[in-house]
C-alpha cells in the first residue's frame, strides 16, 4: 500500500511508451505469409516435420513459404529444410533443429546488406551469396558459444544439441 | 585422501596443495558419478570446398579464441571451451552430414541475353536462351526468377540505373506473354555497376547492355 504511489507512475512510464511497439507488432503479425514487404527469401526444400515461427504463430514451412527476418524454422529428429534467401544465400537445417534469421537486409540494385543467421541447435549448412561476396564482414553465423565470421565461403556448422 | 589426512593434521603450509588435491579430486568423482555424461554444446564448424575450388575460409571466434580455417575440409571443435583444430573428409562429411546437404536448394543459375542496339527488342540469339532457361526453371520447386538489367557507362549513374530496370522489365514483359507468371519474377536494375567489359566512364560497349535472368 504503502509502495503504491511510487508504482503508478513507473506504471505510466510503461504505458506510454508501448502503442508505437505494439503498432509495428500488429502490422508485422498478420496471418503468416500474407505482409506486402519483400521477404527475406523461400523455402525451396523441405522434408518431415518442419515448423516456421513468426511472432507465435507457427506453420507448415513447406517448398514456397516466404520466410522473413525475425522467423525461426524449427526441424523434428526427421526433419531439414533449404532456404533460398534473396541475395542467393543457401541456409540449410538438418534434423533437430532451430535456426532463426535474426538479421538480414539486402539491396538488390548495391548488393549491399546483411546477415545474421542464428543455429541454436543442430546442424546448418551454408552457400554464401552477393552480400557475403562483396561484404563478408557482413555475414556472421552463431552458435550459443562460436561466432563465424565468413569469407567468401560454403561450410557445415554443427550445434550439437544446443544445451550448456 | 591421505595428503588430505595429513593436512588436518597441523602443517597449515600444506593447506594450498591439499585442497587443491582435494577439489580435483571431488570434481573428477563428480564427473565420474553423474549417471548419464551430461550433454555437452561441442560445436563443429567444417569448411567445404567451394563448387568452382576457388579458394574460401571462415574464421571460428570462441570466447577470445579465433581459428581460421582456410583448407577444404578443415574443421574446428569446441572442446571444454577450447577451440581446436581437426580435420575431416569428403566421406565423413557425407556419412554425418548426408540428411541435411540432400535438401540443400538448387545453386542460382544465369542466363546471359542481349538487346539488339539502340532498341528494346531481344536480340535473335536470346530465343534458344530463354527455352533453355524455361526447361531449367521447370525442374526447380518453388521457383523464382530475378530478372537483373545492366547498361555500359554512358550516361549518369541513376540515368542508367533508370535504363537498366527497363531492359529488365522489358524482358519481364517477354517472359509474362510467354507464359511466366508474373508474381514469380523479380525485376532488378544494376544500372553500370557491374560491367562484364570494364571501361572508362561514358565508353559505350555493346556487351555490357545485357539482361541476366538468374533462376532459383
Amino acid at each position: 500500500m504503502i509502495n503504491r504511489p511510487s508504482i503508478v507512475p513507473a506504471l505510466l512510464v510503461f504505458c506510454w511508451l508501448p502503442p508505437a511497439t505494439a503498432q509495428a507488432q500488429t502490422a508485422a503479425t498478420p496471418v503468416i505469409a500474407s505482409a506486402a514487404e519483400t521477404p527475406a527469401g523461400l523455402v525451396k526444400r523441405s522434408a518431415g516435420t518442419v515448423t516456421l515461427l513468426r511472432a507465435g504463430l507457427s506453420q507448415t514451412a513447406q517448398a514456397g513459404v516466404a520466410v522473413r527476418t525475425g522467423d525461426t524454422l524449427r526441424t523434428g529428429p526427421d526433419g531439414a529444410v533449404g532456404i533460398t534467401l534473396s541475395d542467393d544465400t543457401l541456409l540449410t537445417a538438418g534434423p533437430n533443429s532451430e535456426l532463426v534469421i535474426t538479421a538480414y537486409a539486402y539491396n538488390p540494385t548495391t548488393q549491399e546488406g546483411n546477415l545474421l543467421a542464428s543455429l541454436w541447435r543442430g546442424t546448418l549448412s551454408m552457400v554464401t551469396g552477393l552480400i557475403g561476396k562483396k561484404a563478408p564482414e557482413q555475414v556472421k553465423v552463431r552458435t550459443r558459444t562460436v561466432v563465424l565470421g565468413v569469407r567468401g565461403t560454403e561450410f557445415i556448422v554443427d550445434a550439437g544439441e544446443g544445451t550448456k | 585422501m591421505s595428503a588430505h589426512a595429513s593436512a588436518l593434521n597441523g602443517r597449515p603450509v600444506a593447506w594450498p596443495a591439499a585442497l587443491s588435491t582435494a577439489m580435483v579430486t571431488l570434481a573428477l568423482l563428480a564427473g565420474c558419478a553423474t549417471p548419464p555424461a551430461p550433454i555437452v554444446t561441442r560445436d563443429r564448424v567444417i569448411l567445404l570446398p567451394q563448387a568452382d575450388d576457388s579458394p574460401s575460409a571462415v574464421e571460428v571466434i570462441a570466447g577470445g579464441q579465433r581459428l581460421l580455417l582456410d583448407r577444404p575440409f578443415a574443421s574446428a571443435e569446441l572442446r571444454n571451451g577450447s577451440l581446436a583444430a581437426t580435420q575431416s573428409d569428403a566421406e565423413t562429411v557425407r556419412k554425418t552430414y548426408g540428411t541435411l546437404l540432400a535438401q540443400q536448394p538448387a545453386r542460382p543459375r544465369s542466363f546471359m541475353v542481349q538487346f539488339e542496339a539502340n532498341g528494346s527488342r531481344l536480340a535473335p540469339s536470346a530465343a534458344p536462351v530463354i527455352t533453355a532457361m524455361r526447361d531449367a526453371l521447370a525442374a526447380l520447386p518453388a521457383a523464382e526468377v530475378v530478372i537483373t538489367g545492366h547498361t555500359d557507362r554512358v550516361g549518369s549513374i541513376e540515368a542508367n540505373d533508370r535504363l537498366s530496370l527497363v531492359r529488365a522489365e522489358t524482358v519481364r514483359e517477354i517472359l509474362v506473354a510467354a507464359g511466366l507468371a508474373r508474381a514469380g519474377i523479380t525485376v532488378v536494375g544494376r544500372g553500370e555497376r557491374e560491367p562484364v567489359v570494364p571501361t572508362a566512364d561514358e565508353v559505350a560497349e555493346a556487351r555490357n547492355r545485357r539482361v541476366e535472368i538468374k533462376i532459383r
